[in-house]
């Protein structure tokens, strides 16, 4: 091994680039004294989870104040900037706020689900980051099936949702519970199959495995298939009620949703659960797509986790770009847009990456001649497949032209009362004032002056 | 096989995010499809009009700053001319200048507002709004600079404009209508007019038929989405509208989204307006002397201005003394959502909250 | 024969959580609490899938049933006129534990019949290759006739879904 510049980043236990190092130092002190086999498991588990959850809490401190100066830049004004350096603490501020708060809880709501639900929406998007790996050798669990763990996990969430929209017993509440039970059912089957091709491409559902395929063949997933991209991140927007797709919470519709009846910290773990939700789906793309931890030979220098923390927040911004600048969709048009465009989409990449993989295997080219060539096909056939979906299926209206008519002039059509004036009737009063103006101006046809604006197309 | 659902009743509003005030609308939804709605109005009423009888025309002017506060200089424009009208007060042309200007600016206060809240229905997360109130600042700006009031302004006086318009307005005026407000209005037209989602969600939506906006005696926007070229600054020309050359936008399909484009190119259009007023602004006295306690020779008089939200009316009838003997308002936010109904029924809940933006109500002249 | 402490310990909770969870599915009045006790029963069976190691269904199991089942169970009830979502106020009472006696038996019978083969601890091949190449070599002909039936399925809940006046409008 090479020697490195930096004294901290060698193979040992403090190596910050990974921190596998660390639990295999523990584990092998415990061997030394002897301690009981299963201890290094219950350690390491532990040294995990403490990680993970620290990082959670910090995610869900930092991501508020994230996403409140992101969309106060994008909405020209300058977001949270009095409490602390740049208003850092606003959002300890919010959850100091939100623990004071009483929670009150409907008479009529349903006790336990109603307590359950914030709770379990929580659990999904910690649940999710265990099997994630954070650097070459960090994954709390690594499973082999960690793709189908995460689409699993994510599903569930929304069922938390459910609940405790029904558990309040408010009608806006229970449309909420609706529209994502509705939304979970059209959302699940474009997103599995979006990670499908994944899947297929890299031929292992083992996220650190397609992390080291990616790193194998120097490339980020996302370049080959850039359409599982956008279906997986649109599904997944959809997922977390984020605005083109929040129809479960639609602020402006049915007033908070699901969340309608929650306050104090109830309410506030679901606004946390949110935005560890969307940082835990940020991390499932960066890590299927984007490569996690590695970054071409950036790895050598930076800690891997640090890397892959980057890109977290990359995909997070996107979220929340197209959360500052969309508006929303009505969720007959969602449901429709994912049955009708989304799901033939994933279908139609499927089988373009069947026959990609098929053909790699049999032909056995070398990866530098047919990974250039697969980017470039799968490119053009994303970017003809939205075109012509736009262009052919995309949304119609009944009525054309869009354009307005512009009028210069308008003639005046004569009122019915002031046709026949009669000026006894119309100034009773012997007043200096001018009552009827207009009637003097009388005559005219009223039936042809109606529609000035010409005969509708 | 008919699957059998049961029609649940829903209350929107008064304390409802996207009602624009308190106004109320019982729906009855099955599913997500509206069947009935029912229209409840009156959580705001102030009784402006009984009030109003017990008070001197000139402190009547702050009642219609308090109707349409979204648009109190076209409120205070109408009542001044219907009492202009009724003591055949001649108005000098510096103030008929001024009027037309602030009206105007009004007009894209207005304008900017609804547009922005009309987005906001749509579901967008607070960024138009952020865009237009952005806009809207600016003209509320120049009113502070000019009468010391941004919303309700209380500017216009019987016989002219309260005061005359200081050194500094000019230049701030002509930097906001030549530099500022035109880019922004190619933004909002980049931004939202070409919109796809707002195309989906807008278009086709709280659709009014050109017979059904002239039988509910619709105006403002609302008449001119359905086809209907009608606007009484050019119909009934007042303060010397018709010495301007300007357009009126006219839509096709009397949906929110021509309602909306209407409104983006309404405001151009009155930046056109106040361009040929700054040039053509006279010198000369801003204000026709009258007496503060004006006792009106017996009489009526109804004065009609284009408010932003359409015709509104000022009914003035005097017995010769210091108050009207009956004051009454043509309010078009109340006689706009009369249609509501008709608009919403058999469209989705998401519609029915679009379609009410469209309208942009304002429930201080809904219920005064 | 698993001997692990951990695993036996994992698998007593988890068993007693699933068996608990799923009477109370019978037990409960609430028909969304009785779904909402089906899924902690669906977790509870994919828990006992991971401790005999078949991670792939275990995971296909929260998928499936968990996530989807029980969202169609969920639709169900919704669907329901609220008057009629009283679970065990019913009168298919008898019948029902009939059939559940029945299927009891059934189970019962299985176990006690088959030769149980109890694998040595061996080294674990991934269960989602293996069980791919099960599915398309020798079971390719019942797994092929299951997507042919689901299809068959969803063709007729289009039909039975279908409004007569609904496809009269999209004719017109």
């Amino acid at each position: 091994m090479t020697p490195r510049p930096l004294t901290l980043i060698t193979d040992n236990w403090y190596d910050i680039r990974d921190l596998s190092n660390l639990s295999g130092k523990i584990e092998e002190l415990i061997r030394d004294a002897n301690g009981p086999h299963w201890a290094v498991w219950v350690v390491s588990a532990l040294l995990g989870a403490i990680g993970i959850v620290a990082f959670i809490g910090g995610v869900a401190i930092i991501n508020i104040w994230i996403e409140r100066r992101v969309v106060g830049r994008m909405q020209s004004r300058l977001g949270p900037n009095r409490l602390g350096p740049f208003g850092l603490l606003q959002p300890l501020a919010d959850a100091i706020k939100l623990m004071q708060k009483e929670v009150l809880q409907p008479k009529a709501a349903d006790g336990l689900v109603f307590s359950i639900a914030p709770i379990a929406f929580t659990v999904p998007g910690i649940v999710i980051m265990a099997v994630l790996p954070w650097g070459r050798n960090m994954s709390l669990a690594r499973l082999d099936v960690g793709i189908l763990f995460i689409l699993a996990m994510s599903s569930l969430g929304a069922l938390a949702v459910f609940t405790g929209g029904y558990g309040s017993n408010n009608k806006y509440a229970l449309f909420g519970a609706m529209r994502v039970i509705a939304m979970l059912v059209t959302y699940e089957i474009p997103s599995v199959l979006a990670l499908l091709g994944l899947v297929l491409f890299s031929g292992t559902m083992d996220l650190a495995d397609m992390v080291l395929f990616q790193e194998k063949f120097w490339i980020p997933l996302v370049l080959v298939q850039p359409l599982p991209f956008l279906i997986y991140f649109i599904s997944s927007s959809a997922e977390l009620n984020r605005t083109p797709a929040d129809l479960a919470e639609a602020e402006s519709e049915i007033a908070g949703g699901y969340h309608v009846e929650y306050s104090g910290m109830k309410f506030g773990l679901f606004y946390a659960a949110e935005l560890i939700n969307a940082v835990a789906i940020s991390a499932i793309i960066a890590t299927v797509f984007l490569g996690g931890w590695w970054f071409y030979k950036l790895d050598e220098l930076v800690p891997g986790w640090m890397i892959f923390i980057g890109k977290i927040y990359a995909v997070y911004f996107l979220f929340v770009w197209t959360r500052g600048t969309l508006p929303r969709f009505r969720i007959d048009q969602l449901l429709a847009f994912a049955w009708k465009w989304m799901t033939p989409m994933a279908f139609a990449n499927i089988i373009v990456v069947a026959a990609e993989v098929l053909i790699w295997d049999e032909t056995g080219a070398s990866a530098g001649l047919v990974l250039p060539l697969y980017i470039a096909f799968n490119m053009l056939f994303a970017g003809v497949l939205i075109v012509a979906w736009v262009r052919f299926m995309g949304p119609r209206f009944s009525r054309f032209p869009d354009r307005l008519r512009y009028f210069d002039r308008i003639d005046v059509p004569s009122l019915p009362a002031m046709r026949a004036p009669a000026p006894a009737a119309a100034a009773p009063k012997s007043g200096s004032g001018a009552p009827a103006r207009s009637a003097s101006e009388g005559g005219g046809d009223l039936r042809g002056g109606r529609l000035v604006g010409g005969p509708r197309p | 096989m008919p699957i059998k659902s049961e029609p649940v009743e829903v209350n929107i509003g008064p304390q409802h995010p996207s009602t624009h005030g308190v106004f109320r609308m019982v729906a009855m939804i099955d599913g997500e499809r509206i069947t009935d709605v029912k229209m409840i109005v009156g959580y705001l009423h102030r009784s402006m009009e009984k009030l109003a009888e017990e008070r001197t025309y000139t402190q009547n002017i702050p009642f219609t700053d308090r109707m349409d506060y979204l648009a109190a200089m076209t409120s205070n424009l109408g009542y001044c001319l219907s009492v202009e009208k009724l003591a055949g007060i001649d108005v000098p042309e510096r103030a008929q200048v001024l009027r037309v200007i602030f009206a105007e600016l009004q007009r894209i206060a207005s304008h900017c507002m609804a547009t922005g809240a009309f987005i906001n229905d749509c579901g967008a997360w607070q960024t138009p709004v952020m865009y237009t109130f952005r806009d809207r600042e600016k003209v509320l700006d120049l009113f502070e600079m000019t009468c010391g009031a941004r919303i309700t302004t209380n500017y216009m006086r019987i016989g002219g404009v309260a005061f005359d318009v200081p050194d500094e307005f000019l230049p701030a005026l002509d930097m906001l209508i030549n530099d500022d407000l035109p880019f922004r209005f190619e933004e909002y037209d980049q931004l939202l007019v070409g919109n796809e989602i707002i195309l989906m969600r807008a278009r086709d939506v709280g659709v009014v038929s050109p017979e059904m906006a002239i039988n509910a005696s619709l105006s403002g926007p609302m008449l001119r989405s359905a086809g209907i070229a009608w606007d009484l600054r050019k119909a009934d020309p007042y303060s010397g509208y018709d010495q301007y050359t300007f357009e009126i936008p006219v839509g096709y399909n009397g949906d929110s989204y021509d309602r909306m484009v209407i409104r983006i190119e309404e405001m151009k259009q009155s930046l056109r307006i106040i361009r040929q007023a700054v040039h053509i602004l006279p010198g000369g006295p801003h204000k026709t002397e009258v007496p503060l306690a004006i006792r009106p020779p017996a009489g009526e008089a109804y004065s009609r201005v284009e408010s932003p939200k359409g015709e509104v009316g000022f009914y003035v009838v005097s017995d010769g003394g210091a108050a009207p003997y009956r004051w009454h308002v043509r309010a078009p936010s109340l006689i706009n959502l009369s249609v509501l109904k008709e608009m919403t029924v058999g469209q989705t809940i998401a519609d029915a909250i679009v379609t009410l933006g469209s309208i942009d109500i304002n429930v201080g002249e809904v219920d005064r | 024969m698993i001997t692990d402490t951990g695993i036996v310990i994992a698998f007593y909770v988890i068993g007693a959580s699933t068996v608990v969870s799923a009477l109370m599915v019978a037990a409960v009045r609430n028909l969304i609490h009785a779904v909402l006790f089906l899924v902690i029963t669906f977790t509870g069976v994919a828990g006992i899938y991971i401790v005999l190691s078949a991670d792939f269904v275990a995971m296909a199991q929260v998928l499936i049933y968990a996530g989807a089942i029980s969202v169609l169970l969920v639709f169900a009830v919704m669907l329901t006129p609220t008057g009629d979502r009283r679970n065990a106020e019913t009168s298919f009472q008898a019948p029902a534990l009939v059939l559940a006696g029945l299927l009891l038996a059934v189970v019962v019978f299985v176990i006690y019949d088959t030769d149980w083969r109890i694998a040595s601890r061996g080294q674990f091949t991934t269960t989602a290759s293996s069980l791919g190449r099960a599915f398309f070599s020798p079971y390719v002909v019942p797994f092929e006739v299951a997507s042919v039936l689901l299809v068959a399925a969803m063709v007729g809940a289009i039909i039975l879904t279908q409004d007569e006046d609904e496809e009269a409008g999209h004719a017109a």
